[in-house]
């Protein structure tokens, strides 16, 4: 089972051993308060019982039996009356309504002693002395008070104990739930660098605290990559555009010299060979330098609304017959309405860069469809043939640049990095499936981006 | 053909300049921005070629310029840069034409070619012949010998570019950048398979052959001599 995130948090794990860790303490220390409270209030009642006891024995010495009995009839009356039992020799009860009770300290359980007191098993702790002449003097105190002051105790203590728990859980739910803010906002732009936005910084507050350091350092750390990253681009676009330079000359001058070869001589045949294998190289540079340009993002100024129908019939329409020259078919499944914003030029070119790949590395008789559908935030669409695919495991290494399944065969695999270079300046995914059989390569316009 | 190319590149200057005179055009040549000013406001030519990136002013303030004192001679534009949004500033800057460095001769020759046979704005007919080939551009239709030919409307925009430019060669780049307004290098011969269909719907069954392929350059649509 998972649990809700903001409980899975650190600082929600940290707050919840805190709080169980103050609970105990508060469990312990009112446990103390309990038991000293009891005791103090035993010990006072103990203190009154054996005052009472003194002073009634001391009327029994000035008075004898009849002035003890008068004494406990007064007392009972009383506004702090305890409770009583005079006995005679003979073990008749002249006075007082306690039960019998032995000589010293006990406990004794009474009925209702009085009209309305109907409960029954009520405690009474009792001092029995046994006079000079036989009688027997009882005093007794009802313990229920004792019980009523430690349930009151013990009550307020565990509502203290619950108020902790839930104060404790509710400032770590509050602490967390700060805490994941701040955490999702550097997962956010971490998410947002991954997806090509390498503009994005996570937001600092000032505050100094280890978050915010945390934050300024990945910044750093963010703002140096971006430096390295700007810095090779550089050198390798300067390296792609000074090599054109030489290799435009080396061209002209191979032309110039085929203007003045003999027509048909092996010289010629040369030259021409020679021109083509430039033309190679200097195809594989403009690609290159392409993918830069398109990866700098600067085309994202120039989005217009487009019409994918549009592009994709005019793809169809200039492909389909060459494709059936091959002996393939090429055939649409276009939904009206797919619009999203974007590059025509690029777009055009991302979907004939799909359609070439996906005619270069099938056998003839293959199916080829290109797909359109609208979807809530954008557009679909795909290429599919029922060709010999792909294996998975080489699914995600296709837009790799240079890589090509078949070393074999001709041309530089630049073609599908560059579709993956377009739908990425439109923020769109790009994902490789298995048509079974077959290939499908699919393009989600999400529409986040642009 | 009076040229002028305003091109820092001595060789490229050079390359242009030798190709062509030896077709028989007379060239003019401007290594900086300066230079070209002068000769480009001072003298009528028939089409100039600008570098797009010069030392001191990018070719694009050239252009501007000369086409602020009311020159309307049409540019070319040269360039080492491949990049669409570099086409388009060209384009609105007063070029009306791009081409990327490097580039066969024959291509450059073409655009040349077209740029200055272009017809004036606002002339543009809407039935066009050439021998027994017939295109009313207005009422889409298309006959050769009388006879009606139908055609695909991509098909129709390729035979339409072909016969406004009758009698010049024009290259697969720019029949991929007129016709289909790809501004990039299929790497399939979509080209070569259109004109092979409108080849088979114009030409087939008929004397001559008006749809001629020019070896090493392009295509060419004219009259049998």
């Amino acid at each position: 089972m998972r649990l809700p995130r903001v409980l899975r948090t650190a600082s929600f794990r940290l707050a919840a051993t805190y709080t169980s860790l103050f609970a105990g303490s508060v469990a312990v220390l009112g446990a103390f308060v309990l038991w000293t409270t009891r005791s103090a209030l035993e010990q006072q009642m103990t203190s009154r019982i054996e005052a009472e006891a003194a002073l009634l024995e001391a009327e029994f010495r000035s008075g004898g039996a009849d002035r003890l009995v008068a004494a406990v009839h007064e007392r009972s009356r009383g506004a702090h009356a305890l409770d009583y039992r005079v006995q005679d020799p003979g073990g008749r009860q002249v006075a007082g309504d306690l039960p019998a009770a032995e000589s010293g300290w006990s406990e004794v359980s009474t009925t209702g002693r009085s009209a309305g007191e109907t409960d029954d098993g009520e405690r009474v702790r009792v001092l029995a002395r046994r006079l000079p002449d036989g009688t027997l003097l009882a005093v007794g105190e009802d313990t229920g008070r004792i019980e009523e002051a430690t349930e009151a105790i013990s009550f307020a203590l565990w509502w203290a104990l619950g108020l902790t728990l839930a104060l404790g859980i509710a400032g770590g739910l509050v602490l967390s739930s700060g805490f994941l803010r701040r955490v999702d906002g550097i997962a956010r732009t971490a998410d947002a660098i991954v997806d090509g936005d390498f503009e994005k910084r996570i937001p600092e507050r000032g505050t100094q605290d280890d978050l915010d350091r945390l934050a300024r350092t990945l910044n750093r750390m963010l703002d140096r990559i971006g430096e390295l990253m700007i810095g090779m681009r550089q050198v390798s676009n300067a390296a792609a555009h000074e090599l054109r330079t030489p290799l435009a000359r080396l061209r002209q001058q191979l032309e110039t010299a085929l203007a003045e070869s003999q027509p048909a001589s092996g010289v010629e045949l040369a030259l021409q060979r020679a021109i083509a294998e430039t033309d190679g190289i200097l195809d594989t540079f403009t690609a290159l330098l392409r993918i830069a340009q398109i990866e700098s993002g600067t085309r994202r100024a120039g989005f217009r609304l487009i019409d994918l129908g549009n592009v994709a019939d005019t793809i169809i329409e200039a492909f389909a017959a060459p494709v059936e020259d091959q002996g393939k078919t090429l055939r649409g499944s276009i939904a009206a309405g797919a619009r999203i914003r974007g590059d025509r030029d690029l777009l055009t070119q991302l979907l004939a860069n799909l359609v070439e790949n996906a005619s270069r590395h099938t056998p003839s008789g293959t199916h080829i469809e290109v797909g359109l559908v609208a979807t809530p935030t954008g557009a679909r669409l795909w290429v599919a043939d029922d060709g010999p695919g792909v294996p998975a495991e080489e699914h995600e290494r296709i837009f790799d640049r240079f890589h090509r399944l078949d070393r074999a065969r001709e041309g530089v695999g630049l073609g599908l990095s560059l579709v993956k270079a377009i739908a990425d300046l439109h923020g769109a995914e790009i994902r490789v499936e298995d048509n079974d059989p077959g290939l499908r390569v699919c393009v989600d316009f999400g529409g986040a981006h642009s | 053909m009076k040229i002028l190319i305003i091109e820092d590149d001595a060789a490229t200057a050079a390359y242009v300049a030798n190709g062509l005179k030896q077709v028989g055009h007379r060239v003019d040549h401007a290594p900086d921005v300066r230079g070209g000013l002068v000769l480009a406001v001072g003298h009528t030519y028939d089409v100039m070629i600008v570098d797009r990136m010069l030392a001191g002013l990018d070719g694009l303030g050239i252009v501007k310029t000369i086409r602020g004192t009311g020159v309307k001679t049409p540019v070319l534009f040269l360039t080492a840069l491949g990049g669409i949004e570099e086409r388009v500033a060209g384009l609105e800057a007063g070029g009306d034409d791009y081409l990327v460095k490097p580039f066969a001769f024959s291509e450059l020759l073409a655009r040349i070619d077209a740029l200055a046979r272009r017809p004036p704005m606002a002339t543009v007919e809407t039935v066009l012949r050439v021998a027994d080939l017939e295109m009313d551009v207005v009422k889409r239709t298309v006959t050769r010998a009388r006879r009606r030919i139908d055609l695909q409307p991509r098909e129709f925009r390729l035979l339409e570019y072909l016969m406004r430019n009758a009698g010049r060669v024009v290259t697969r780049t720019m029949l991929l950048e007129n016709v289909w307004e790809f501004h990039f290098d299929p790497k399939t011969n979509i080209v070569e398979t259109h004109i092979s269909r409108l080849r088979a719907k114009v030409d087939r069954g008929q004397g001559a052959e008006l749809i001629q392929t020019v070896r090493g350059s392009g295509y060419m649509l004219r009259a049998p001599a």
